[in-house]
């Protein structure tokens, strides 16, 4: 049984314009020690999920209004809150994207800490604040005994967002959630953090899902992964095989627009923008949502009028698409797995 | 920590001084003398004799440092007005009771609005939120005379309960005048707690506080409530100030014999070391209350301490 | 770049993070061009959605109205020799809102002394904007010693009680009218407007557009008048509705205490000090004006709260 099974999961959110349908109908699972990265630019809808994962969505707007999320086993979208309560910060933890404004500034950060270790766990400050200090020292903030009486404002971004780690893996959680971790650190900060998570994953046996729009990052950092479009899942593979044969064509677009300093077959010329922008969430087309962006579709086709199926195109690798790469005119076929 | 508490008392002492002599240039300005004002006409060496007696007729400067050195000595000067008492005299004999008004109208206060505000910030946008901020607009724009009015209409003319409209003795005879005083306070406590808490909710801190798990009780109470009461503190300090030296309108209303009352009487009389010594004296405390929050701030805010260096 | 619906907290937001409830925002979030809009314009959109501050708005208008044109056309006389007959009535289809204990038709006293209270209202507070502008822009923009100077007297002037302020001043002046009134008010209570001025002006210096300005040489006036007074604009007029219940209340005050407008000049504390020694038996004479105040001071804060959502919309709530 996977660690985490979300099936055909959908939030909506009630606003005085509409029903905005944020998260419509994903699913995947995460296995142990595994990690699953899930990006999508923004506003498709990863975040979202996330919260709805752990029940952090803002109820008055926001409602799960289908589907499942079975932890371990139990489901947590009818759980009470008390009980999530009790989840939270021990079995599943989170950690979020701007350090800055996610650390109370009034409290000192080992209080932030300490607290989360003496909900879950019934020792004393004490022994809180020992275990504190070893996972200052874990997440590698120097002079960790002196730091722990400092408050937030006194640590730099890189700083912070290891203290944030530190607090999410207080508890020792079976699966950790981290949404757009180094969004907002610099790009050498960016490395160290994600090799931090890397490291410490392996250490814990952790389950890890990680949701960004950059996908270089999830290239280091992800077992499989996940694209989102438009609150849908668009293509899902593991890591090596989804960049070596991508087959949405918004995938291909986001590979596209990668950058490249040197490889094999290596782009030359411009990077691919994609033109158009993500659709009305309120009233989205019962069609293919990436249809008016897509450079392979034509207002003739099947995707213009119905939703095309999420079907597993080779062993392991899903794609919701019309025009997968490997069934286009002229396309190569892959060699190797599956086929 | 301690240095920046020094330092905050210690900067008080510059502004009070400066204070007294800002008083001090007003005072001068105030046409009129008290023996002149006089219905009998006082011959004009006795006259002189006063003024000499009193230090009207030395130079300003001289005045003032005298008078600054009576300030650090507690003697606030003689009455002009009234021969054989002292404004130190005076002081005692009122000022208590103009305290204790204000000090209770700022304890009901807060003890009204705070949890109001709360409560309609937890329960934002239902009937309760509706109700409890209306209640606050209303409250707050009424005038404390139409408040009091009202109060007294109601409650002893038309409820016929037992409390006196006059006086500041036992227990009952105070419950008037600190509701009335102290209502506008409290909607303008209620509507600032329930501002900032809605705004301390929408927090990203807050989010992670409730992702690690945390109960919610302790969430509010620790989180939530700590960061939104800084600028409920903020404005405290000149409420408290302006609730011991606005008591003016209420003390004429209930008859209670505090400084308020002597404060108008003392300038239509021109008494000046009365009006002087009042007014430092309310400065002094108006002072001292925004040295305590700034104080309570820094305490609370622990960002503000290293930036005021 | 379209923002994350998690990430912004709580505002009625689409999947595609921009803001529903801005027409912009269903523009944008239909894949259509977005309009640029005025921010004067979006501001007038958003306070008439505000139905609290719409009404305040037009109650506030009515009561200018009636102020202003009732003295005209009423028949009665306001400062009417005393006609003991007609003493102390409630309301009535002739006297709407009664008369006073001289017998003198209330609605019409209520009126003229509505102009007075509104006038020296708005003069007061009208000098208190000139004055805490003049402080604030200067402090602020010079800024470093100058500033901190002026601060600390503006400190010292916090010590300065209210009430008793405002009495000195007028005990300078000698006797009161509607003048001394408004200079006394007005040098009592400008200190909370210079600091915000002061404020703003310091966030706006910072700003990049500031920088670039004067980057290409602009002059300091310039940046001063095209580039910050405008964008502190907004924070002003909102100002005024601030300002505007502490000093009506203040007149109120310090007429109710016998040390304001006096008799038979009308103003609405000076109406209410006349209605306390007989509240017993007439009731409305301390009413009337009290409601009065009251309302005006009631539509102010609504309107500013309205404005203060509909110039920023980051402020408003789920």
């Amino acid at each position: 049984m996977a660690l985490l099974e979300v099936s055909d999961l959908k939030t909506h959110f009630f606003t005085r314009e509409g029903v905005v349908r944020a998260v419509d109908g994903i699913s995947f699972s995460v296995e142990r020690g595994r990690t699953l990265g899930i990006v999508g630019e923004s506003g498709c809808g990863k975040s979202v999920t996330a919260l709805s994962i752990m029940g952090l969505i803002p109820k008055p707007p926001a409602k799960i209004v289908g589907g499942s999320v079975l932890f371990e086993g139990r489901e947590l979208t009818t759980l009470p809150e008390k009980e999530l309560e009790d989840l939270r910060g021990r079995e599943i933890a989170m950690i979020f994207q701007d350090p800055m404004t996610s650390l109370n500034p009034t409290l000192k950060i080992g209080t932030q800490i300490t607290e989360t270790i003496r909900r879950h766990y019934d020792v004393s400050t004490q022994d809180a604040r020992k275990k504190a200090i070893e996972l200052l020292e874990e997440v590698r903030i120097p002079r960790a005994v002196d730091r722990l009486d400092d408050y937030p404002h006194r640590f730099s971004g890189g700083m912070r967002q290891r203290v944030m780690i530190a607090i999410a893996l207080s508890c020792d959680p079976k699966l950790l959630i981290a949404d757009e971790p180094t969004t907002a650190l610099d790009v050498t900060v960016q490395a160290s953090v994600l090799d931090l998570l890397d490291d410490l994953r392996r250490e814990h046996d952790m389950a890890m899902i990680i949701i960004t729009h950059d996908m270089g990052v999830v290239a280091e950092a992800a077992d499989d992964i996940l694209v989102m479009y438009a609150g849908q899942v668009v293509e899902q593979a593991p890591v090596l095989e989804l960049f070596d044969h991508p087959e949405h064509p918004y995938t291909e677009a986001l590979l596209g627009a990668l950058p490249q300093i040197e490889g094999e077959g290596i782009r030359q010329g411009r990077l691919t923008a994609i033109p158009g922008r993500p659709p009305d969430l309120i009233n989205p087309p019962p069609a293919c949502r990436f249809a008016p962006r897509c450079p392979y579709a034509s207002a003739n086709d099947a995707c213009a009028e119905h939703m095309p199926e999420l079907r597993e195109i080779r062993s392991g690798h899903f794609v919701r698409s019309a025009h997968p790469a490997s069934e286009r005119a002229g396309a190569r076929r892959p060699t190797g797995v599956g086929a | 920590m301690t240095k920046f508490i020094v330092r905050r008392i210690f900067w008080t002492i510059p502004v009070i001084l400066l204070v007294i002599l800002l008083t001090f240039g007003l005072m001068r300005q105030i046409k009129g003398n008290p023996f002149r004002t006089s219905e009998r006409a006082i011959p004009e060496q006795i006259q002189r004799n006063l003024e000499r007696k009193f230090g009207l007729n030395e130079p300003w400067y001289i005045q003032y440092w005298r008078y600054v050195k009576g300030v650090a000595t507690f003697d606030l000067g003689p009455s002009l007005v009234l021969r054989n008492r002292d404004v130190n005299d005076i002081v005692r004999a009122h000022f208590p009771r103009s305290l204790e008004l204000g000090g209770l109208a700022f304890l009901f206060a807060l003890a009204l609005g705070i949890p109001l505000g709360a409560v309609s910030a937890l329960k934002a946008n239902t009937p309760l939120d509706y109700g409890a901020m209306f209640f606050s607009n209303v409250g707050y724009a009424i005038p404390s005379f139409l408040v009091a009015t009202l109060l007294i209409y109601f409650v002893v003319l038309e409820w016929q309960l037992p409390f006196p409209t006059s006086g500041w003795n036992d227990w009952e005879s105070k419950v008037l005048p600190v509701i009335a005083l102290g209502l506008g306070p409290a909607a303008a406590f209620a509507r600032l707690v329930r501002g900032t808490m809605l705004e301390t909710l929408q927090q990203d801190y807050i989010r992670t506080a409730k992702a690690k798990g945390l109960r919610w009780r302790r969430v509010i109470a620790l989180h939530v409530l700590r960061n939104s009461l800084i600028p409920v503190v903020t404005a405290a300090g000149p409420t408290l100030g302006f609730l011991i030296t606005g008591s003016f309108v209420i003390e004429q209303i209930f008859a209670i014999p505090g400084i308020g009352r002597y404060y108008v009487t003392a300038v239509t009389a021109r008494d000046y070391s009365v009006v002087m010594g009042l007014t430092v004296l309310l400065s002094v405390i108006v002072i001292v209350a925004n040295m305590i929050v700034d104080i309570l701030y820094g305490i609370l805010d622990p960002r503000t301490r290293d930036a005021r260096a | 770049m379209v923002a994350d619906p998690a990430q912004t907290k709580g505002k009625h937001v689409g999947a595609t993070g921009v803001d529903i409830d801005s027409g912009d925002g269903v523009a944008a979030a239909a894949g259509g061009p977005v309009r640029q809009s005025n921010l004067w314009k979006d501001a007038w959109r958003r306070y008439i959605r505000n139905r609290a501050a719409v009404t305040a708005g037009v109650i506030f208008l009515l009561v200018l109205l009636f102020v202003v044109v009732w003295p005209i056309v009423s028949p009665y006389d306001p400062n009417a020799a005393p006609n003991y007959e007609l003493k102390n009535e409630g309301p009535s289809l002739r006297h709407p809102f009664g008369t006073d204990n001289f017998g003198r038709d209330l609605m019409t006293r209520t009126a003229v002394g509505g102009r007075v209270s509104i006038g020296i209202g708005f003069a007061a507070t009208l000098a208190i904007l000139l004055v805490g502008v003049a402080y604030g822009a200067v402090s602020g923009f010079v800024g470093g010693k100058l500033d901190n100077a002026m601060m600390r007297l503006l400190d010292t002037l916090y010590g300065l009680p209210y009430l008793p302020f405002a009495i000195i001043v007028l005990a300078i002046f000698g006797t009161v009218n509607i003048w001394t009134m408004v200079i006394a008010l007005s040098i009592a209570s400008w200190f909370t407007s210079a600091r915000i001025v002061r404020g703003q002006v310091i966030t706006l210096k910072e700003n990049d557009y500031v920088r670039a300005a004067r980057a290409v040489g602009a002059r300091w006036f310039r940046v001063l008048g095209r580039h910050l007074l405008p964008n502190t604009l907004g924070v002003l007029i909102i100002a005024i509705f601030l300002e505007l219940p502490g000093v009506i209340l203040g007149e109120a005050f310090l007429s109710f205490i016998g040390l304001g407008i006096s008799p038979p000049n009308a103003s609405w504390g000076q109406m209410a000090q006349e209605g306390r020694a007989v509240y017993r038996v007439a009731p409305h004479i301390i009413a009337v004006p009290s409601i009065a105040i009251a309302t005006l001071i009631l539509c102010a804060n609504f309107i500013a709260d309205g404005l203060r959502d509909a110039l920023d919309p980051r402020t408003r709530e789920t």
